[in-house]
Order: structure tokens, then C-alpha cells, then sequence
């Protein structure tokens, strides 16, 4: 009779998005290596309402939980009771839980000295994520730590609304042409929604990038195809990474804190230095 | 000094670390080549050779050009940058920040944990559960663990002598850390191994002749000096150093005034003389001091001015005892800029002159990793002599 193979879990939403998909196919990478399977709970897909969470946590080796995809408490009661944790793409403040996560505020600090020192732009839209999501409120920190940094000047109405959703990032976008132009640069909190403001600027008659530098945060191979300026951390790394944190613990290894994982800058046609 | 009579084995670690260096610094790239760069014989370069080939610092390559003579093809020798890492550390009076990093000082992995408000024993263990966190993620055996810290530190020993930020005092880290790891670890000062980070690992200027000094203000005030490019380096607490402000009965030490909670207590008080700053009142960053300065915003005017004049106290003695080339002005304080640089020398110039100031490069680091990256270039240099 074969040997059941011990259970990693894993808790996400949406796990045929892009940023999923990658991190996934690291976890697997590291479990595969210690014998371990992999069974995904992906309690909210974008054909099905949200819903509770299905696997069985008193029978896993571990977990690890993507993006923010279950409530802090659920998750402070899984530690409780000992399962091993790491978490993706977001952090418990107050635990002990291990993370990993990407630099968002060097990736942002990276987008802007590109658009601002070598692209030369000065007015800049920054395109929000979701308010409740780690990520959308560093890379917007981060957004804004840099516009202090180079001493420019930002009105409100250059923050506009994407909540991770191109359809939003459009409807903000071409609310704002609708009413002024003034601006030299977009940058999105995801490439998606770059990719989608992107669309309506060449829609609107709007010189990429002569006029106007568009650059989003993550890549994938539609940024690619669009040939969109990003920065991007490997997401497979940060899969693999959070396995290793989850195989130490069931070495009995005690630990705590944050990975975090550099980007780096990948320039396309969507952004130009001059001459 | 006590000293002692070199063993065999000393003799053989020495030849070892000769072929590695002459490979990693391209000196040679095949055996035939190592003996004539080290001066071992051709018989103990074949057998110390295929003792790091087993071991994974050098890996057998293509097959070079014949020689002059015509003699046969030698087996070319590649170094194996990912052979082993390394964990750098630095701990300040916020967090632990902790490095995995390859022998050619390529990191891998960051990883952090908040102090906590913690202190002495409860740091200790805070400490070796995040070096765990990255423990768990090698790549590559461990080669060692060093790490930097605030205070006093007997490198020799490996031990804290004086940390008062972290409640450490005659605390032989080296010792507890090589226990829990089974490897060397070293420790050193944080604003020591800053220095020399930026030596090895960045951009600085590395002549023989070069001097700098590096200011690391963050939570602390901690001064590092590299004379002679790395010849020597050495680091220290210069928090405690106390000077009298101007109109002032009794001096005050530096780190009040310098240190980031003082900058923060400074700026809730300057928010009350000038309500309408910019200088918000949650979430306090160098960059929001840079970026009201930059728009005349009085308060912080005046904040940045403050911190520009005392620092300078620490700038115009290292300019008089030193004639450093450059100095380094690092930490979290970088991120004030030029803006820093400017009046700091302004203030300079009230105890120097304009010649001397002028003589020296001043420059920014802002990286939050500078310390324990210089951790690594420590512990790799003790155990390889490379980097």
C-alpha cells in the first residue's frame, strides 16, 4: 500500500491569477522536493462568491496563506493551535508568523527615479490598489515617500482609484483626461491596471511616451506583450521562499520576521529617456 | 599578544586560502597557473585543489589553450560564488535586519523582525528566532553568521562589552551564535562594519591611501573610520559624547538630539510653535523633514538646522583628527540630502575653515542594509580572505 504523502495547504483567492499561479508553482517546486502535496483552497474565484475555507487544517504539515485571502483572527487561531504558517504578500503585525514579501517601497523607489531622473517626468498619476491590501497601501506609501523625495508636487486628483481592477483604473483614467492633461507620467500599483490606463491614453490620441510615460508595478506577459515598463520581483521565488519558512518550522526551527525579496526594473517602450 | 608557533595545519589553511584567492581574484585558472602564483609546489596545488573541488569552492571548467611548449591542454578552474553562504546581521535599537547572501556578496534573501521595545536576554532570542527565518531558506552550507551591533564591541573575543540600547553588557555573542549554528560567527560594531561594507561591496573608493569616515545615525550615533582603503577599520558609540548647546547651562549627550526619537519628540514640539508645518504628526520620515525644508516650511527649517548644527560637532573633529577624503553620512538621516550636506558644512565653517571643508567629499547612504552587509565582507574575509 502506498504511504500517504503529508499535506502542505494553501489559502488564496483567485488562484488562476497571475500573481497566484507563480507563487503556487514555487510552493509545489519545495514540497515536491520533501515529498509533500499540495492541496489549494481558493475561497473566492471570480465566477463564485467567497466562502468559507475547506481544508481539513488539523490534518496539514502546514499552511501557507496568499495576499490577505482569510481574516488576521482565522489565522492568529490556526497559529494557536500550532499549525505551521507563512504568509505571502502580507504580514500579522503583533505575531510571530513568518512572511515573505516583495520590497514594494525599493520597487517604487526604483519606478520613480526611472520616471523622474532618467524619463524626466515631474507630474506623475499614481493609480491605487485596494485600500485593505498590504501591498496597494506600501506601493502607495511608497509612491508618496518618493514624490517628497524629489520635491514634486502632487495634486489630489492625480491619487486616482483602480482597486486592482482594470476596469476601475479606466473609468478613473478617463475621468481624469476628461478634465485635465497637465500630467507627464502614470504609474499603477499593478501592471494590469497600467496596462489598462495605457489603453485609454492611446485612445484619447495621447503620445506613449512622448507626452505621457505609463509604468506599472509586477510583470506578466501581458505587460510584456504591451511592451509596458515595470518592476517585478520573482513571484516563484516568493512561493519557494514561504515553503522553506514552513519545512523549518516542521524542523522545529522557532521563527520569526519578514523576507523580503528585492525587484528590479525591467524598461520597455512604454517609458522613454531622453536623449 | 600571545604568540604561537604556526601548526601544520595552519600551514595547510594558509596554502588553501592562497589557490582560492589566486582563482577568485583571476590571478589563475588552472593548476599549472596556481603554482606559479601561490609558489606551492605542483603535487600540493593537485591535492589542495581537489580537496576545494570536493568541497564546492572551485569547479573543473573547459579545457585551456596549450602552452608555448606545446604541453598539454590544462583543465581550467572556475571559482563557485554559491558554494556557501553567509548571514550578515545588524541589530539596531528598531530591529534585527538580517542578510543570506553568496560568497561574492549577492543576496538572496532580506529578512526583518521589530525589536519590540525588547531588551538583554529577550534580544538574544528574538535574534536566533529571525536568523532562523533565513536559516530555514539556505541555498548552500552556512559558512558563518556575523553580525553587527551598537556599542562596544571586542571583535577578537566576539563579544558585546557595552550596549546599553539593547541591554547587553559583557555578552559573548560570538560564542552563543557558533553554538546554535555550528559554524564561526564573528561581531563587530554596526557603523565598523558599515564602513567596510561600503568599502568592499559598494562603490566607495578603495586607494591605499584613502581614508573615510562613516556616520550612522539612526536610533544610535555610531562613528566608522577605514584608514588606508580596509587596512584598518574600527567603529564606536559616539551617542554618549555630550556638548553644551548654545545659551545652555549643561550639555546634553548627542544622541539626544541626533537619534530618532529625539528628532520625533523635536518635531512634535516644533509642531506647536508652528501650527500650520507640514511636518505631519503620525508617521514622521526624514523624507517628510527634506521635502517641508525644500518648501520653506519653518518648522522644519528650523528641525533641520538643529540636527545639521550638532551633527556638525562629530564632522568638524573627524575633519581635524582625520583629514578624511570622505564622509559618509549614513542611516535613515540620508534621506534629508543635499539639503543636510548644505548646512552642515554652513555649520562646519563656524569651527573650520572653508579649506579644510572643502577638501572633503561628503556623501549619503541610505541603504537599511549597509551594516549587515558589511557583516558579510567581515566574515568572509576571516574565514576565505576574499571579498
Amino acid at each position: 500500500m502506498a504511504l500517504k504523502r503529508p499535506i502542505l495547504g494553501v489559502i488564496t483567492n483567485f488562484q488562476h491569477g497571475v500573481f497566484q499561479r507563480a507563487v503556487i508553482q514555487g510552493i509545489k517546486q519545495i514540497a515536491d522536493l520533501h515529498s509533500f502535496e499540495v492541496i489549494v483552497d481558493s475561497i473566492a474565484d471570480e465566477d463564485a462568491p467567497p466562502r468559507p475555507v475547506s481544508l481539513d487544517i488539523a490534518h496539514l504539515g502546514g499552511l501557507v496563506v496568499i495576499s490577505n485571502a482569510i481574516p488576521d483572527e482565522q489565522i492568529r487561531g490556526y497559529q494557536a493551535v500550532g499549525v505551521p504558517l507563512s504568509l505571502i504578500s502580507h504580514q500579522i503585525p503583533g505575531t510571530t508568523i513568518p512572511a515573505v514579501v516583495t520590497d514594494n517601497g525599493q520597487g517604487m523607489a526604483r519606478l520613480m527615479h526611472h520616471l523622474v531622473v532618467e524619463c524626466g517626468r515631474r507630474r506623475l498619476i499614481f493609480i491605487r490598489g485596494l485600500s485593505d491590501q498590504t501591498d496597494a497601501h506600501e506601493r502607495e506609501t511608497g509612491f508618496q515617500r518618493e514624490i517628497m523625495r524629489y520635491t514634486l508636487d502632487l495634486p489630489e486628483e492625480f491619487m486616482i482609484d483602480g482597486d486592482f481592477s482594470p476596469e476601475t483604473a479606466a473609468r478613473s483614467m478617463r475621468a481624469l483626461i476628461g478634465q485635465r492633461r497637465d500630467f507627464d507620467a502614470v504609474l499603477a500599483a499593478d501592471y494590469l491596471m497600467g496596462i489598462a490606463a495605457l489603453d485609454v491614453l492611446t485612445e484619447a490620441g495621447m503620445d506613449v511616451p512622448g507626452a505621457v510615460c505609463v509604468a506599472g508595478y509586477g510583470d506578466g506577459h501581458e505587460s510584456a506583450q504591451r511592451g509596458l515598463t515595470v518592476v517585478a520581483a520573482d513571484v516563484i521565488e516568493q512561493g519557494r521562499r514561504g515553503a522553506r519558512q514552513l519545512m523549518g518550522q516542521m524542523r522545529g526551527l522557532t521563527m520569526r520576521g519578514v523576507t523580503v525579496l528585492s525587484t528590479h526594473l525591467i524598461p520597455r517602450n512604454t517609458t522613454i529617456t531622453p536623449q | 599578544m600571545e604568540v604561537r608557533k604556526a601548526t601544520r595545519q595552519d600551514l595547510k589553511r594558509h596554502n588553501r586560502l592562497s589557490l582560492l584567492r589566486a582563482v577568485y581574484y583571476g590571478l589563475a585558472d588552472n593548476r599549472a597557473a596556481m603554482a606559479v602564483a601561490t609558489g606551492l609546489t605542483k603535487p600540493t596545488v593537485s591535492e589542495l585543489a581537489a580537496e576545494l573541488i570536493a568541497e564546492g569552492f572551485l569547479v573543473e571548467g573547459g579545457i585551456g589553450g596549450s602552452t608555448e611548449m606545446g604541453g598539454k591542454p590544462p583543465r581550467l578552474l572556475d571559482f563557485v560564488p554559491d558554494a556557501r553562504q553567509v548571514i550578515g546581521v545588524s541589530v539596531d535599537g528598531l530591529e534585527v535586519r538580517a542578510v543570506l547572501v553568496n560568497l561574492k556578496g549577492q543576496a538572496a534573501a532580506e529578512h526583518t523582525a521589530p525589536l519590540g521595545g525588547k531588551t538583554g536576554q529577550e534580544v538574544v532570542t528574538l535574534l536566533i528566532e529571525t536568523l532562523n527565518g533565513l536559516v530555514a531558506q539556505l541555498d548552500a552550507p552556512l559558512l558563518a553568521v556575523s553580525i553587527g551591533v551598537p556599542g562596544v564591541v571586542d571583535s577578537e573575543a566576539g563579544t558585546v562589552k557595552r550596549s546599553p540600547l539593547l541591554g547587553w553588557y559583557d555578552l559573548a555573542l560570538a560564542d552563543i551564535l557558533s553554538a546554535q549554528y555550528n559554524c564561526p560567527a564573528y561581531v563587530a560594531n554596526n557603523t565598523e562594519l558599515a564602513a567596510l561594507g561600503q568599502v568592499a561591496l559598494g562603490s566607495a573608493d578603495v586607494r591605499e591611501d584613502y581614508n573615510r569616515v562613516t556616520l550612522l545615525i539612526n536610533d544610535t550615533v555610531e562613528v566608522g573610520v577605514t584608514v588606508q582603503g580596509a587596512a584598518y577599520h574600527r567603529g564606536g558609540d559616539i551617542g554618549a559624547m555630550r556638548y553644551l548647546p548654545r545659551g545652555q547651562a549643561s550639555a546634553v549627550p548627542l544622541v539626544d538630539v541626533l537619534g530618532w526619537r529625539a528628532v520625533q519628540q523635536r518635531a512634535s514640539d516644533l509642531r506647536r510653535a508652528y501650527p500650520d508645518t507640514r511636518l505631519p504628526a503620525k508617521g514622521l520620515t526624514y523624507l517628510h523633514i527634506r521635502h517641508a525644508a525644500g518648501l520653506n516650511d519653518p518648522a522644519a527649517e528650523v528641525l533641520l538646522d538643529e540636527l545639521a548644527a550638532v551633527l556638525s560637532i562629530a564632522v568638524v573633529w573627524s575633519i581635524a583628527l582625520l583629514r578624511p577624503h570622505t564622509i559618509v553620512l549614513a542611516g535613515q538621516v540620508a534621506d534629508l540630502g543635499d539639503l543636510l550636506i548644505t548646512r552642515l558644512c554652513y555649520h562646519a565653517a563656524e569651527r573650520l575653515s572653508i579649506e579644510d571643508i572643502a577638501a572633503v567629499h561628503f556623501t549619503l547612504a541610505s541603504g537599511l542594509n549597509l551594516s549587515a552587509r558589511g557583516a558579510v565582507v567581515m566574515a568572509v574575509h576571516k574565514e576565505l580572505e576574499i571579498l
